[in-house]
C-alpha cells in the first residue's frame, strides 16, 4: 500500500515535470526563459532528491511557479491547454501526496479539476482588473529565427528562376463583423521597396524614431484582428487604411512609406488589431521624396528608353495609361518558373524577351519603368487574397499564407497621393486574377492536414479574440466604462472582488465536492434538496433511516414516500445482492421523483418566509437522542 | 418492517426487569455476538436479574461470583481434587463452567483473577494443571464494574477493557416502571419460559454471524475506525478487534431487528456500547457516551 501510494503522486508529479518541459521549445530565450528552464531542472533534481512530505510539496509548488511563468510567455491556445493540463496533474500529484490513504486517479483528477474551476472566478477577474503588462522581457529578435515569411528586404525577382510555391501560414485575419472584403481589395501591404539599384529592389532603412508617428487612433473599436506569424521584420501586414482601435495602440507606429511597424520583430506569434477606416491616413498623402525617383542610368538601356519614351506624355494619368496599353499588348504571361534573368539589364530581358514571370517581375519592371517616365513609384511587397475559412467551431477567419505573397506597385498622382497599380493583373491568361487564382486553387485541394490546422485555427483565433484581444486598450476602455473618472475607487474595487470571487470559487469547491459519490447518492440528495431547502436538513452522521422517520414526523404528508425512499435506498445499499431484483434502481429512482414531485408541491420555501421570519423549520433531533448515552 | 423473531424473548426479559428494553436488546446482542458484557453501575440496579433473565430464556445454566481481593484463580476455574475411591485426580469445576456467568465487582479482584477470568472469555477453555477443559458453548460472561472511585479496587487495563464487547450501564428505571416494580407487578427471572433452549440459541448465534454486510456497509465501519484514528480526535483510536467487534455487535443487532442485512443504524445503535469503553480508554467522560457521539457526528451516515 506504502509503495502503490508513493508510486502514485511520484507519477502525478513526473508527468507534470514532463508536461511543463512539454511546453520549453517555444520560448524565446531570455531572461524570463531561462529562469522558467533553471526552475523546472530544479523541480526536477528536488524530486529526485525529495525525502520528506515538506520537500515533495516544494516539489508541486515549484512546477505551479513554472506553469505560470510558462503561462506569461506563452499565451496561445495550444501551450495554454498544456500549461492547464500541467496545474491539474500538479494540483492531483499534490493532492496524492496529502491524501495518502489513497484516492484513485480518477478521483483525484476530478478533485483537481474543481480546485482548478473554483479559482477560474478570480483568475477571470484578475484579467479584467488588474493592470496588464507588456510582454515582460523585450527582447531583440534572435537573428537564426527561421523567417517564415514570404517576403524579403530585397527584390530581385530576376535571381529567381522558380518561385516555390510554400504554403506555411503567414497570418489570420479575423474581423468583428461581417466577412472579408472583396477579392479584388484583399491587398495586405506589408514591405515597401523604394530603393532600386538598377537591378534590384531594396527596403530602405527602417528605425522606430525615424519618420514614424504612432498609428492615429480611430473613434470606434477595432475590428481587425491580426495573428501574425514570427516574421523576420518589425513590419507587418495591414490594408493600409485602417486606424488603431480608440485608445490608441502604443505598440503599433506608422513609416511614412506606409509601413505598419511593431516595436520590434514578431519573434513569436503577435497579435494586433485595428480599426477598419474607409477614408486612408496621412501616409497616403506624404509627398515622395528623391528617393522614389532614383533610377541609375545605363542599367537597363531598353527599358529606359520606353520609359523615357512616355515622359513626354502631358500628364501622370497618361503615362499610366500608356504604360497599361503597353503591357497589355504585348503576350505577357504569368509563370512561376520563368528561369533566371541574365544578370545585366535583367529586366530588358524580362520586358521585350521573355515575356514572362510572377508578380515580382512586373511590380520591378512597371516601377522601373515610371521611374523612368518620370512618376515617383515604388514597390510593395505584402500579400494578396487569402482563404476565408469557416471552420465547424470557433470563428470564421482569413487563412493568409506565404502562397498569397505578391508584389505591385504605387505611384504617386499629385492630388490624389500614392495609389496603387498592380501590373500582374496585365499579364495574359486570366488576366484579373492570376494571383489570386493561384491561391484559389491551393485552396482547393485542402488536404485533410490543411483541413484540420483550419479547424484548430479557428479555436486558436476565437481565443486570441477573447484572451489576446483583451489587451490593455480594452481593459482601459472597460475600466472607464465601469468607473468613469471614479479612478480613486479601483483598489477597493479590485480587493472587494478580489474577496468576493474568492468566496465564490470556495462555495463552488464545496457544492463540486458535495456532488460527489455514486449515482445512487446522487439520486437521493437531488431527492431531498426540496426538504433542505425546507429546513428539514440531515444531521452530521445521521443515517437515512432516522433521517426519514424525523422528517416524516415533521412532514406527515410525506411519511410514505420518504419510507419509501429509504427503503428502496436500503435495499439498494445493505441488502444481499439479487434480493432488491434487478429494477431496484427504477425503484429508487422512482421514489426520488415520486418524493421529489410531492415536495415541492407542499414545500415552499417562498411562502414559507413570507408567513413569517420562523420560516426555517428545523425539527430538533439532536444525536443525542439518537445513540443512547450510558447513564452516568 | 418484519418483526424480530426475538421479540418474545424480549418482552419476557422486559416483564421481569422493568423499563429496560433498549439495555435488554443490547444484552441479547451481545450474546448473540458472542461478546461479553460489563456493567458500569451501582448495586441495586437490575444487573443480576438481568443476568439471571438471560439465562433463563434460553435455559441457561447460570452462576454468580462476587469477586473479592482474595479470590483466587482456582476459585473460578475449579481444581483437580483427588479421590480416595478411584485413586486418582477427579476435576471439579468451578463456577467458569456455567454458560451465563455474572462477575460481580470484577475490579475488586487482583490483577491475577481478572486476567485468569478474560483469558477463559478470550480462549473458550480452561486449563488447570496442563489438561485443557472446553468452556460451554454459549458462554457469556456479564462483569460488573463499580464507580472507579471507589477504594480497594483495581480498575481493567484498556487491553483487557477491549475483551469486552459492549460497555453497559442500566441506570435508574423511569418513574412508571419502578412504580410497577414496587407494587409489584414486575415477575421473577424463574418464571420466563421461551421454549427456546441452548440450541436454539446456538442457532441464533449463527444466523446473527452470517448477517449482510453490503460494501457499503463496511465502508462506514471503516470510516469510523479512520475517524477515530485521525488526528483531532479525543480518546483512544479503535483497533481492528474493534472494528470486528463494532460489525459483529451490529449484525447481532440487525438480527433484533428482524432484518436480514445490516444498516448504518445498527452500527449507530450499537456504536455506543461496543466502542465508548474503548475510546475513553477505561476513563470515563464527564458526558456520557461523548466520544461515540462526536464520533458517530463525522462520519456521513446518509450512505
Amino acid at each position: 500500500m506504502a509503495l502503490k501510494t508513493w508510486r502514485n503522486w511520484r507519477g502525478w508529479q513526473g508527468l507534470t515535470l514532463a508536461l511543463l518541459a512539454a511546453g520549453l521549445p517555444g520560448l524565446q530565450g531570455g531572461t524570463l526563459a531561462w529562469m522558467t528552464v533553471a526552475m523546472l531542472g530544479l523541480a526536477c533534481l528536488k524530486l529526485l532528491e525529495a525525502r520528506s512530505l515538506g520537500e515533495r510539496r516544494l516539489v508541486a509548488l515549484l512546477q505551479l511557479v513554472v506553469a505560470g511563468l510558462l503561462a506569461a510567455q506563452r499565451p496561445e491556445l495550444g501551450p495554454t491547454l498544456l500549461q492547464g493540463t500541467a496545474t491539474v496533474t500538479a494540483l492531483a500529484g499534490l493532492l496524492a501526496l496529502e491524501l495518502d490513504a489513497g484516492l484513485n486517479a480518477r478521483a483525484l483528477l476530478s478533485r483537481s479539476l474543481q480546485v482548478a474551476l473554483a479559482a477560474l472566478p478570480m483568475a477571470l477577474l484578475l484579467l479584467v482588473l488588474v493592470p496588464r503588462l507588456d510582454p515582460l522581457v523585450p527582447l531583440p529578435a534572435p537573428e537564426d529565427r527561421v523567417a517564415e515569411t514570404g517576403l524579403s528586404a530585397d527584390l530581385d525577382p530576376g535571381g529567381i528562376a522558380r518561385l516555390a510555391g510554400n504554403d506555411a501560414p503567414a497570418a489570420r485575419l479575423a474581423f468583428a463583423a461581417g466577412g472579408p472584403p472583396a477579392p479584388a481589395e484583399r491587398y495586405w501591404r506589408v514591405l515597401v521597396h523604394e530603393r532600386f539599384d538598377g537591378r534590384r529592389w531594396q527596403r530602405g532603412e527602417r528605425s522606430l524614431e525615424a519618420n514614424t508617428i504612432p498609428l492615429p487612433p480611430a473613434a470606434g473599436p477595432a475590428n481587425q484582428l491580426w495573428l501574425m506569424e514570427p516574421s523576420r521584420f518589425a513590419a507587418v501586414p495591414w490594408d493600409g487604411t485602417s486606424r488603431a482601435p480608440a485608445g490608441g495602440d502604443e505598440s503599433l507606429r506608422l513609416h511614412g512609406s506606409g509601413e505598419l511597424l511593431l516595436r520590434q520583430a514578431a519573434a513569436e506569434r503577435r497579435t494586433y488589431r485595428l480599426a477598419g477606416q474607409e477614408r486612408g491616413v496621412s501616409w497616403q498623402q506624404l509627398p515622395p521624396g528623391p528617393v522614389d525617383l532614383a533610377f541609375p542610368a545605363g542599367r537597363q538601356p531598353r527599358l529606359e528608353t520606353l520609359g523615357r519614351s512616355w515622359a513626354e506624355l502631358p500628364s501622370t494619368e497618361a503615362r499610366l495609361a500608356a504604360a497599361e496599353s503597353w503591357f497589355r499588348s504585348r503576350p505577357f504571361r504569368y509563370s512561376l518558373s520563368p528561369g533566371a534573368l541574365p544578370e545585366t539589364a535583367g529586366l530588358d530581358a524580362f520586358l521585350f524577351e521573355r515575356q514572362e514571370g510572377f508578380c515580382g517581375h512586373y511590380a520591378s519592371a512597371y516601377t522601373a519603368l515610371m521611374r523612368a517616365a518620370g512618376v515617383p513609384a515604388r514597390v510593395v511587397s505584402g500579400y494578396l487574397g487569402g482563404t476565408w475559412v469557416q471552420p465547424l467551431g470557433g470563428s470564421p477567419f482569413l487563412d493568409v499564407r506565404q502562397s498569397n505573397a505578391h508584389a505591385w506597385s504605387e505611384v504617386w498622382v499629385s492630388g490624389e497621393g500614392w495609389r496603387r497599380v498592380d501590373p500582374t493583373v496585365w499579364a495574359g491568361g486570366g488576366g484579373g486574377a492570376v494571383a489570386g487564382a493561384v491561391a484559389e486553387a491551393a485552396a482547393a485541394r485542402t488536404s485533410w492536414w490543411t483541413w484540420s490546422q483550419r479547424q484548430w485555427w479557428g479555436l486558436d483565433v476565437a481565443w486570441s479574440r477573447w484572451w489576446l484581444g483583451f489587451d490593455r486598450a480594452e481593459q482601459e476602455n472597460l475600466l472607464q466604462r465601469l468607473l468613469g473618472n471614479r479612478r480613486d475607487w479601483l483598489g477597493a474595487l479590485v480587493l472587494l472582488a478580489v474577496g468576493l470571487t474568492l468566496a465564490a470559487g470556495l462555495g463552488l469547491l464545496a457544492v463540486l465536492q458535495r456532488r460527489g459519490g455514486d449515482p445512487a447518492r446522487r439520486q437521493l440528495e437531488w431527492a431531498l434538496m426540496p426538504l433542505r431547502r425546507g429546513g428539514l436538513e440531515p444531521e452530521p452522521g445521521e443515517s437515512l433511516e432516522h433521517f426519514c422517520r424525523r422528517a416524516a414526523a415533521a412532514r406527515p404528508e410525506l411519511a410514505a414516500g420518504l419510507s419509501e425512499l429509504a427503503a428502496s435506498y436500503q435495499s439498494l445499499r445493505f441488502a444481499p445482492p439479487g434480493t432488491g431484483g434487478s429494477n431496484s434502481r427504477a425503484r429508487l429512482a422512482r421514489a426520488a421523483h415520486r418524493l421529489r414531485h410531492n415536495t415541492t408541491l407542499t414545500v415552499r420555501p417562498w411562502m414559507q418566509m413570507c408567513a413569517g421570519s420562523n420560516g426555517s423549520r428545523t425539527i430538533a433531533g439532536p444525536w443525542s437522542s439518537w445513540i443512547e448515552p450510558p447513564p452516568p | 418492517m418484519t418483526r424480530s423473531p426475538l421479540q418474545p424473548v424480549i418482552a419476557a426479559i422486559g416483564e421481569v426487569l422493568l423499563g429496560k428494553e433498549r439495555a435488554v436488546k443490547l444484552a441479547l446482542a451481545c450474546l448473540l455476538a458472542r461478546g461479553h458484557l460489563l456493567i458500569e453501575d451501582l448495586p441495586g440496579v437490575g444487573k443480576s436479574t438481568l443476568a439471571e433473565a438471560l439465562a433463563r430464556s434460553f435455559g441457561l445454566g447460570f452462576k454468580r461470583v462476587s469477586f473479592t481481593s482474595d479470590l483466587l484463580p482456582a476459585d473460578l476455574t475449579g481444581i483437580n481434587v483427588f479421590e480416595s475411591a478411584s485413586a486418582s485426580f477427579r476435576f471439579h469445576p468451578g463456577p467458569l463452567f456455567s454458560e451465563v456467568l455474572l462477575a460481580d465487582e470484577i475490579n475488586r479482584a487482583s490483577p491475577r483473577t481478572q486476567s485468569a477470568l478474560l483469558e477463559a472469555m478470550a480462549a473458550g477453555r480452561v486449563s488447570v494443571d496442563g489438561t485443557s477443559h472446553p468452556l460451554p458453548d454459549p458462554f457469556l460472561v456479564i462483569a460488573t464494574q463499580n464507580g472507579l472511585d471507589q477504594g480497594g479496587t483495581a480498575p481493567l487495563p484498556e487491553s483487557q477493557l477491549d475483551r469486552f464487547l459492549m460497555r453497559l450501564s442500566l441506570g435508574f428505571p423511569e418513574r412508571a416502571a419502578e412504580q410497577a416494580l414496587l407494587t409489584g407487578a414486575g415477575g421473577h427471572p424463574d418464571t420466563i419460559a421461551t421454549g427456546l433452549g441452548p440450541a436454539d440459541l446456538r442457532a441464533l448465534q449463527q444466523q446473527a454471524a452470517g448477517q449482510h454486510c453490503s460494501a457499503a456497509l463496511v465502508d462506514y465501519v471503516l470510516d469510523l475506525l479512520a475517524r477515530s484514528r485521525s488526528s483531532g480526535m479525543g480518546g483512544m483510536p479503535l483497533s481492528p478487534r474493534a472494528g470486528l467487534a463494532l460489525v459483529a455487535a451490529a449484525r447481532a443487532w440487525s438480527l433484533l431487528e428482524g432484518r436480514d442485512h445490516v444498516l448504518p443504524d445498527d452500527v449507530q445503535a450499537v456504536l455506543a456500547p461496543v466502542c465508548e469503553h474503548r475510546l475513553d480508554g477505561g476513563q470515563p467522560r464527564h458526558e456520557p457516551g461523548e466520544l461515540s457521539r462526536e464520533l458517530g457526528r463525522g462520519v456521513d451516515g446518509l450512505r
